[in-house]
């Protein structure tokens, strides 16, 4: 019998400083095993749990996309009281951790193809969208969807996390993007502005489009409204849920909201099926 | 169905027996009160009680347990329990039970091993409620004194006998290894049964749930829930004692660089259960989390499984330090 609570090993093989506060970080695995590496096929927005033996497991999720075959990336906070994040934050490039995983659904990219894909992230909770992104624009993907546009944005420049990635899509025909901060500095010649205001400045159509939103549950929030002012019907709104988890397969009820677990109905819902549910999401 | 009848003094020639292939619990007083422990054939097996504290549950989803080990970078899955083993004593309500945690921890995408394994290696045999206790509503929520859900044979206590009711194949094969031990019952042990039984079935307290489910989801922002948990401690009790709850976390020891990862039942009535590393908690109050318990046994687990992931055993009631009625929360949503 298979052990669903046994972690696989990898080995941390580099890490990214992504932001100017230092508290998020790329961690770049490869496991050590490669039936371990076949067996774990995964799908954009979906999220695995980190293992750091002797401080526990967090789930995080997946930061590279399905297409990155050689290697898997998952972005994390540290967190002063998060006992695993800090542990992770500690280790230093060469260290070996687990991972559980692939957990939870995935973002629809079946119903994307041949639509116009707009993509809405705030601050960290940019991780599975960028690994969206880079499924999307790969040559062997891209032909699938039609525009696809990005607003993106961050408390500062300092905290826009890939930031070569981001000027790499800045420079490409086949993406639009939009980055934005809150407040800009000195150097910053970019978009000054709130996401759901920079969102309804550029009224991007709803026409023949699906919206992926991820970000802090105070821009989902307020994210909401100018998207169904676009037009954008509730089940054509995409986001994703986090909750604590232990076991990433719905069986220790951390994340349970009504009928559904988080870990395995979800992370990612429409904006529908959230309004449907009886506790308040955000 | 196969019937057989064991005289109680007999007992211990089938717990020697069973001990030769595996291990008998059953129930002993110790400091702690009645409590399932592993039998030996000079042990008395009590046969006086309503129904023991902890649920057995704990057979198959141990307080705590160790599942996997590490040292230095490496890690061990410890090895799955081939231990075979006989649940005598179980009361129907807590046999069925069972079923229930079975739902949530074997199914087709991810099953437990730990709790499978034991499951898989164990035998219950149910013990015939003769006393409910004021606390029980067993009949109320699907089981009942003499209910056989959840158990491989049925036992029923007559006169100085027991009388043995296989409810299963596994407790068919059992009851066909011991031949010399049971006895082909006479139509006075079948008759005296059935006096029992309807007896007690009669002495459990009923509770009216008709429309529960229905009446959940129309309340959840109902006030209610801040009148019904303001008694409450939030202490957990009810959780942990519950038949039925299965909230776990996983938690690392280490000392240098050795270390073990451990599942320990945790209960949704603690505000640690949903805080998350980031300091977001999406049920902060006391009211919230008692909502979710209540929803979650009578609303969520009726939407997922079509069944109330309560058996009545009462347990909840007789444990809580301020002497909260789950019948009387139940009670305030029907009204």
């Amino acid at each position: 019998m298979a052990n669903p609570y046994f972690p696989k090993l990898v080995t941390i093989e580099k890490i990214t400083i992504e932001n100017e506060a230092r508290d998020l970080k790329t961690f770049r695995l490869a496991f050590c095993n490669r039936d371990d590496k076949k067996s774990f096929k995964y799908e954009c927005g979906q999220f695995a749990m980190l293992s750091v033996p002797g401080a526990g497991e967090s789930p995080i999720g997946i930061a590279s996309s399905p297409l990155d075959e050689q290697y898997l990336e998952f972005t994390v906070k540290c967190y002063p009281t998060g006992v695993v994040t800090t542990a992770l934050h500690n280790l230093e490039e060469g260290a070996r951790i687990g991972v559980r995983g692939p957990y939870g659904n995935s973002f629809p990219l079946k119903e994307l193809e041949r639509k116009n894909v707009l993509i809405v992230g705030g601050g960290f909770a940019f991780t599975t969208l960028r690994s969206t992104i880079r499924y999307m624009l790969n040559e062997k993907s891209r032909a699938r969807f039609e525009n696809i546009t990005v607003i993106y944005g961050a408390r500062s420049p300092g905290e826009l996390i890939y930031k070569p990635e981001l000027k790499e899509w800045e420079e490409r025909d086949e993406i639009e993007m939009y980055v934005t901060v809150d407040r800009g500095d000195e150097d910053w010649k970019g978009r000054e502005g709130f996401v759901p205001a920079v969102l309804q400045e550029i009224a991007p159509s709803s026409e023949n489009a699906i919206v992926l939103v991820c970000g802090p549950p105070i821009m989902l929030k307020f994210t909401m409204l100018p998207l169904l002012d676009l037009g954008f019907s509730p089940d054509r709104i995409i986001t994703s849920l986090e909750r604590r988890m232990s076991c990433g397969i719905g069986k220790c009820g951390r994340c349970n909201i009504g009928t559904m677990y988080v870990c395995k109905d979800g992370p990612v819902l429409s904006y529908k099926q959230i309004q449907e549910l009886s506790e308040e999401i955000f | 169905m196969l019937q057989g009848l064991i005289k109680k003094e007999d007992l211990k020639k089938l717990i020697a027996s069973v001990k030769k292939e595996g291990t008998f619990y059953g129930l002993i007083r110790g400091s702690e009160g009645l409590s399932l422990s592993e039998l030996g054939p000079d042990d008395e097996v009590t046969l006086d009680y309503s129904n023991f504290k902890m649920p057995p549950k704990r057979q198959f989803f141990p307080f705590s347990e160790v599942i996997c080990t590490y040292e230095d970078e490496s890690m061990t899955d410890l090895p799955l329990s081939e231990e075979k083993a006989v649940i005598f004593g179980v009361r129907p309500c807590d046999a069925l039970s069972l079923l229930y945690l079975d739902k949530i921890f074997i199914d087709e995408k991810f099953t437990d091993p730990y709790y499978r394994s034991r499951r898989d290696n164990s035998l219950i045999i149910s013990l015939a409620c003769r006393e409910p206790l004021k606390t029980c509503f067993c009949t109320s929520v699907g089981a009942s004194p003499a209910g056989k859900k959840g158990a491989d044979i049925l036992a029923f206590e007559v006169k100085d006998s027991l009388l043995f009711e296989a409810c299963s194949e596994k407790g068919t094969r059992f009851m066909e290894n011991y031949p010399a031990i049971f006895k082909k019952p006479g139509k006075a042990d079948i008759k005296a049964r059935d006096e029992e039984v309807s007896a007690a079935e009669k002495r459990v307290q009923t509770i009216d749930l008709s429309g529960i489910t229905e009446k959940l989801q129309g309340c959840f922002d109902s006030p209610l829930w801040e009148e019904i948990s303001q008694r409450c401690l939030g202490c957990g009790v009810c959780t942990y004692t519950c038949p039925t709850c299965h909230c776990f976390g996983l938690y690392d020891e280490k000392v240098e660089l050795k270390g073990r990862r451990i599942r320990v039942q945790d209960s949704c009535m603690f505000p640690s259960f949903t805080l998350e590393a980031s300091g977001h908690n999406p049920r902060t109050s006391n009211e919230e989390r008692m909502r979710q318990r209540i929803m979650h046994k009578f609303r969520y687990t009726v939407e997922n499984f079509e069944d109330i992931f309560c058996v009545g055993c009462g347990r909840c009631i007789s444990n809580c330090p301020v002497n909260m009625d789950i019948r009387e929360t139940l009670a305030e949503v029907i009204k």
